[in-house]
């Protein structure tokens, strides 16, 4: 036994057919090992939410070296595949999934085991939405005093969804992902072209994955404009939001996994009696404030609940994009290589099932948590 | 020849040889450091036999709290009568306090005196020392100088000056000995047993492949382990994992029993008992079941399928990678005493609260990626059973033990992303400051019980029906016929993987959950016996059809029947709202899951080790020491977990450190007859524990000299034993016309009827009356 | 690969103009003041909006499976269409139990279910 073990072919695998590369892989064991480097000193680096210095973030960028590495070794394994006309795509033996492509059953396979992920996330989600009163609900019964932190629901559709302004890097996102579901699709189809010029194909695919790159990078561009940066607006629009010259993110509204102080103006009496439309007549509150039993005031909420499934839930779509960008941004250097042939077009459809399947989550993640 | 890497390799070997002996040479004795080693640095740097030391007044042993005088002197060395400066000591005691009565000597802090300027010109001193309220072995290291120091240079030399010690230990009223760290126990057993299985594997590698040890090849042959994309050798490695785990989580097991052993005892303080607790749990479900299953499913499953490998062998190493790092982040903070103490399962408020240890943060970033190992895993087995069976094998053709490895890694796959995502909530709780489980936020800590038991019964019927499928295989082998009723099998596991899924509210039936949720969950797990009992009854008419044959795994495999049975009988107690709720965290649950967990799922591994090992290996396993290990491991066995039910009706609660008996009537007290239980169950404990050491024994003296294994050595008739024993790299069949190939179903071995060996013929005696096989025979 | 037409037309970009539209009406629906339709309905805006919502995000999620997935029109649509919805039992089951179990079950009991009623 020895280090270059005669190759044994197994069913599927660039690494495996005799194609020179080893069957062997570094991959796995420096993969994993970066992994545990990268979880163990990133929860050095914070406890509790609290930054604990400097000292220990450069690890967290070895942890996140050694898997990049790990990632780069297993490409390099497969990036040549293709390029020079050798293809092996196995297919399935027996029913029910006769002669479907392994790989492709491996793919919807794997998008079960997310279905359930986001079904859990989802779960949590309606757990406390329906559990915990919206802080709407909340400040209407008159149950709070001034000063006193109550704990509610609030959902980040109550910013996100308050202006066509606020809602705008959602709204963008979303067309974004359909456009990019779009061109992966596109991609595809011109990686199965078999009457066009081999040139042309190249630049073809290379482009539709391009653009779809560009706009996974697009949609976390946006995401971090919503989440923490803002944006201003031109001097005409300025009426159209209050007099307002930016549009906040939700990081300067306050919508924060710490947020055990949050205030908002319409929860605020005061706010709403100066601003005309006032208190909801029909409310508990007004006819407690009618009454003289409640002083009325600025309602403060421990909203970390709501902030934190809304962030969580985003961001584990989010990071399944970032996947995706680091999952494009090889293929899309493979087909400006010329890899991508019609006799291995179908590794790009299957990116593509992933891709939709990020794209799908999408499709409940924003109606759920950006606009009800 | 010395190859390039191999030198480098030795340097790097000698390099840490040194950083590991560095710091034991400079740390030694705890305590203070420099003064002691190499007395101070103005004076010699090695002492002098010609300076004596002593300390009088210390008693042989102290009273509580007495102050006792102690006279410091020295005699010798270059100090001459009539000097200006003399000498001077230093004087370290471990415990107590020290103080001084005169202006010669001084003191450093409460453990550390020395003399002062103007004590220079003494040969002697006085300081007071007043011993500890409790009982502790202190000791007292002295140092002294001897110098011959007249400033002017009259009368003698200048430069005389020589140092020496004494170390003294004084005992408390009772001379006792300190009491042991259980970590360090455990620290040490670790190491111990891991130094054995790298000894032991070197060993047996060496005896198969002595080339690869050769100084050139040794590296690249331990890179082929690491790099392999092989399901064998995966397979092997997993085996290696698992079984160390097993050993690791035993030791925990046995410093915990060592702990309940007697009643109040103070072996393991809570806080510990706390981390052994959890971490025995984690241990043997996440780190020795679950990699050993993958041992048996990488190694047997594509033998069966008749497949060449699995669908997709780079993501299934990768499976494999993550779990020794994933065990690494699991034990961090064991050592320091602040590993997990949350219960394996968790649960929150209390995982993601302060007053949890620091370790379960790395804990839950462990199981994160043993999530992701089995998320993998589950995609390459279930890619692999659906579409790599042979040509001609359906669905219902599959082994019973593939079928079984199927339904397993749907209920995980499935399930295990709700426990996956809990993680990370924890995780991120602990680390980016979430508040998904932060009560004082509106968190809400049944979310944590949900998703983690929506995971965590699956989980449990995961390790064991693996085991189903040994067991199977063994029954259909050893009763040399078909299994009885193979479709209700399938049928019955597929069943059970389903409602495995609906039933896991019986674990949070005090927790306050909806009743709604209770009240189905109740009839739900009722259910679980419907095809639990169908599968029991099939292996029963299968032995009953059927005519046994009395080897090592038969054995295992009745025993599984019996054991499992009744953890499955005292399993029942639990659906009904009512009972469960009298159990619920006492002894009773304990020994219901060890019952199927350990009677269960470790018993059809055993089996399936005495099993598939001369397949995997090419070697015999002794059937002398099978049997002697089933006998004893069985009866220690049963000895250790059936009292347990006893305690637990007792009213002897899990998951607390001690517990106390009594005479009376009082509450929350065990009568006076737990004490002796315990004592018995520990006694069993430690049986058991070692009753295993004879499968290590025997997996040695087979690797080292077993006989070699014919390629069907029990006339099984599933694809595995078609190839060689063992198999080659590239897995090639014997097909029914002599040939090498792969294989299609109507290639399948007939059966072919072993005979037994002596002491299973003795046990077929036994058990089968002579007219009964009479009768057959007619 | 799609073999086949919608409408005369190639299905992918059919397929994306249609996900487009019902974005767009999406995102209008929130926009729109439902209050009086809300009234008429004698339920709240926001129930509205969630209706809304959710019907529409249903065509859009099959859409997207059907025609980008390629799980119509395919040779290999039929089984791996039920590959898909293999896990939809095992949804239903962790949504029901975890997700709308009701979190204040101790405190919230119906009252035959508290002690010291007896049913008299």
């Amino acid at each position: 036994m020895s280090y270059d073990d005669p190759h044994h072919p197994s069913p599927w695998g660039p690494h495996d057919w005799k194609h020179g590369s080893p069957h062997n892989s570094w991959a796995p064991f420096i993969l994993s090992m970066g992994v545990a480097i990268f979880l163990f000193t990133l929860a050095g680096a914070f406890k509790w939410g609290e930054f604990q210095g400097w000292g220990k973030v450069p690890l967290i960028f070895v942890g996140l070296g050694v898997v990049g590495f790990g990632l780069l070794i297993w490409w390099r394994q497969d990036i040549s595949f293709g390029v020079n006309g050798e293809v092996f795509e196995p297919k399935a033996a027996g029913a029910p999934f006769q002669n479907i492509d392994i790989r492709k059953v491996a793919m919807w396979v794997f998008l079960m085991s997310e279905m359930m992920v986001f079904t859990s996330l989802f779960s949590t989600y309606m757990r406390y939405r329906f559990g915990i009163a919206s802080c709407q609900t909340v400040f209407e019964s008159g149950e709070w005093v001034e000063g006193a932190a109550v704990i509610c629901f609030e959902p980040a559709s109550h910013l996100i969804a308050s202006s066509w302004f606020h809602i705008a890097p959602g709204a963008i996102n979303t067309f974004a992902l359909i456009i990019s579901s779009f061109t992966i699709v596109q991609a595809l189809r011109y990686a199965k072209m078999r009457d066009i010029d081999e040139d042309v194909r190249r630049r073809k695919i290379t482009r539709y994955l391009g653009t779809t790159w560009f706009l996974a990078i697009l949609f976390l561009t946006m995401k971090m404009i919503e989440w923490f940066l803002g944006f201003p607006l031109p001097e005409f629009l300025h009426e159209f939001n209050h007099g307002d010259s930016t549009i906040n993110s939700l990081y300067t509204e306050g919508y924060l996994i710490n947020a055990d102080h949050y205030q908002h103006h319409e929860y605020d009496t005061h706010y709403l009696e100066s601003n005309g439309h006032g208190l909801d007549h029909d409310s508990d509150l007004y006819a407690m404030m009618e009454a003289g039993t409640h002083p009325g005031g600025h309602m403060m909420a421990n909203i970390q609940v709501s902030a934190t499934t809304f962030y969580v839930t985003t961001g584990t779509h989010g990071a399944h994009v970032f996947g995706g960008i680091i999952g494009l941004s090889y293929m899309t250097l493979k087909a400006a290589r010329g890899g991508y042939t019609p006799d291995n077009a179908v590794s790009i459809e299957y990116f593509g099932l992933y891709w939709h399947f990020v794209d799908l989550v999408w499709v409940l993640v924003f109606p759920f948590f950006y606009l009800y | 020849m010395v190859g390039k890497r191999s030198k480098g390799a030795i340097v790097a070997l000698v390099v840490i040889a040194a950083m590991l002996a560095l710091p034991s040479a400079q740390s030694f004795p705890t305590g203070i450091s420099g003064v002691q080693q190499s007395g101070c640095n103005c004076h010699g740097a090695v002492p002098s036999d010609s300076v004596v030391a002593s300390i009088d007044g210390l008693p042989e042993s102290y009273n509580y709290s007495e102050a006792y005088e102690l006279t410091i002197s020295f005699q010798g060395g270059p100090s001459q009568e009539g000097n200006v400066n003399q000498g001077g000591f230093h004087l370290w005691a471990s415990e107590g306090t020290l103080s001084v009565s005169d202006a010669t000597a001084q003191l450093y802090n409460q453990n550390e005196a020395g003399h002062t300027g103007a004590g220079n010109d003494q040969l002697s001193w006085t300081v007071t020392w007043t011993a500890p309220a409790t009982d502790k072995n202190v000791d007292f290291v002295l140092h002294v100088n001897s110098v011959n120091g007249n400033a002017d240079g009259v009368g003698g030399g200048t430069s005389g000056d020589m140092w020496s010690k004494v170390a003294i230990s004084v005992g408390g009223p009772v001379e006792v000995l300190e009491a042991t760290d259980p970590f360090v126990v455990l620290g040490v057993l670790i190491i111990v047993s891991a130094s054995l299985l790298a000894i032991t594997l070197a060993y047996v590698f060496y005896r198969k492949d002595p080339d690869a040890f050769d100084w050139d090849n040794f590296a690249p042959w331990l890179a082929g382990w690491m790099t392999s994309t092989d399901h064998k050798k995966i397979g092997t490695l997993y085996f290696v994992a698992g079984l160390f785990f097993l050993g690791v989580g035993g030791i925990m097991a046995m410093i915990i029993r060592i702990q309940l052993s007697v009643p109040g005892n103070d072996f393991l303080t809570q806080e510990q008992y706390n981390q052994f607790f959890t971490l025995h749990g984690t241990t043997m479900i996440f780190l020795a079941a679950m990699p050993m299953i993958n041992g048996f499913a990488n190694w047997m499953v594509p033998l069966q399928l008749g497949a060449e490998d699995l669908a997709l062998p780079r993501i299934n190493a990768m499976s494999f990678w993550l779990q020794p790092f994933a065990a690494l982040l699991i034990f961090t903070g064991i050592f320091s005493g602040h590993g997990a103490d949350t219960g394996w399962t968790g649960y929150a408020p209390y995982v993601v609260s302060e007053g949890a240890h620091y370790g379960t943060t790395m804990w839950a970033a462990g199981q994160i990626m043993l999530v992701a190992s089995s998320t993998l895993t589950g995609i390459n087995f279930l890619t692999t059973m659906a579409v790599m069976r042979a040509p001609g094998m359906g669905w219902m053709q599959m082994p019973l033990f593939s079928w079984s490895i199927l339904v397993a890694n749907v209920m995980l796959f499935l399930s295990i992303p709700a426990f996956g995502v809990g993680l990370i909530q924890v995780y991120l709780d602990r680390v980016v400051g979430t508040a998904f489980y932060d009560i004082a936020a509106g968190g809400d800590p049944l979310l944590w019980s949900h998703l983690f038991w929506y995971f965590g019964h699956p989980e449990v019927y995961v390790v064991v029906v693996p085991s189903f499928g040994i067991i199977s295989e063994v029954i259909a082998t050893s009763s040399r016929r078909s299994i009885f009723g193979y479709r209700s099998m399938v049928y019955a596991m597929a069943g059970i993987g389903i409602v495995a899924f609906i039933v896991y509210g019986h674990h949070m039936f005090t927790s306050g959950m909806s009743p709604t949720l209770r009240f189905v969950t109740m009839l739900t797990t009722m259910l679980v016996a419907v095809p639990t009992g169908i599968k029991v009854f099939n292996w029963l008419m299968t032995m009953h059809g059927g005519s046994l044959v009395y080897r090592t795994h038969t054995l295992w495999a009745l025993g599984f029947l019996v054991t499992f049975t009744l953890g499955g009988i005292s399993g029942m107690f639990f659906p009904s709202i009512a009972m469960d709720t009298h159990l619920h965290e006492s002894y009773f649950v304990v020994a219901h899951f060890h019952y199927v967990l350990v009677g269960g799922t470790v018993f059809g591994f055993f089996a399936g080790i005495y099993y598939w090992w001369p397949k995997a290996t090419g070697k015999m396993l002794s059937e002398k020491l099978g049997v002697l290990h089933f006998l004893t491991a069985f009866v220690s066995y049963n000895a250790l977990f059936w009292p347990m039910h006893r305690l637990g009706v007792w009213g002897m609660t899990r998951r607390h450190h001690t517990y106390f008996v009594t005479t009376e009537e009082a509450l929350g007290s065990l009568p006076m007859e737990a004490a002796g239980w315990n004592m018995f169950i520990t006694v069993s404990a430690f049986l058991f524990f070692f009753s295993n050491f004879i499968l290590v024994f025997n997996i040695i003296v087979s690797s080292i000299r077993g006989e070699d294994a014919p390629d069907d050595p029990w006339g099984g008739w599933s694809f595995e034993w078609m190839t060689s024993s063992p198999p080659p790299a590239h897995t090639l069949y014997k097909l029914n016309d002599g040939s090498w190939g792969i294989p299609t179903l109507k290639d399948a071995n007939e059966h072919i009827a072993n005979e037994p060996g002596w002491l299973s013929s003795w046990f077929q005696r036994l058990l089968v009356t002579d007219e009964d096989t009479e009768e057959e025979s007619h | 690969m799609a073999h086949y037409k919608i409408m005369g037309q190639d299905p992918y970009w059919m397929n994306f103009y249609g996900l487009m539209i019902l974005t767009l009406m999406e995102i209008l629906a929130v926009g729109t003041d439902l209050g009086p339709a809300a009234n008429s309905l004698g339920t709240e805006e926001k129930v509205l909006t969630l209706w809304i919502l959710t019907i529409i995000a249903i065509p859009k999620f099959i859409m997207i499976a059907a025609i980008f997935m390629h799980l119509y029109g395919d040779e290999d649509s039929g089984i791996l269409t039920m590959t898909a919805l293999f896990p939809a039992f095992f949804i239903l089951i962790m949504v029901l139990f975890v997700g709308l179990t009701h979190p204040n079950a101790a405190s919230g009991l119906p009252d035959w279910c508290r002690p010291g009623n007896y049913g008299l």
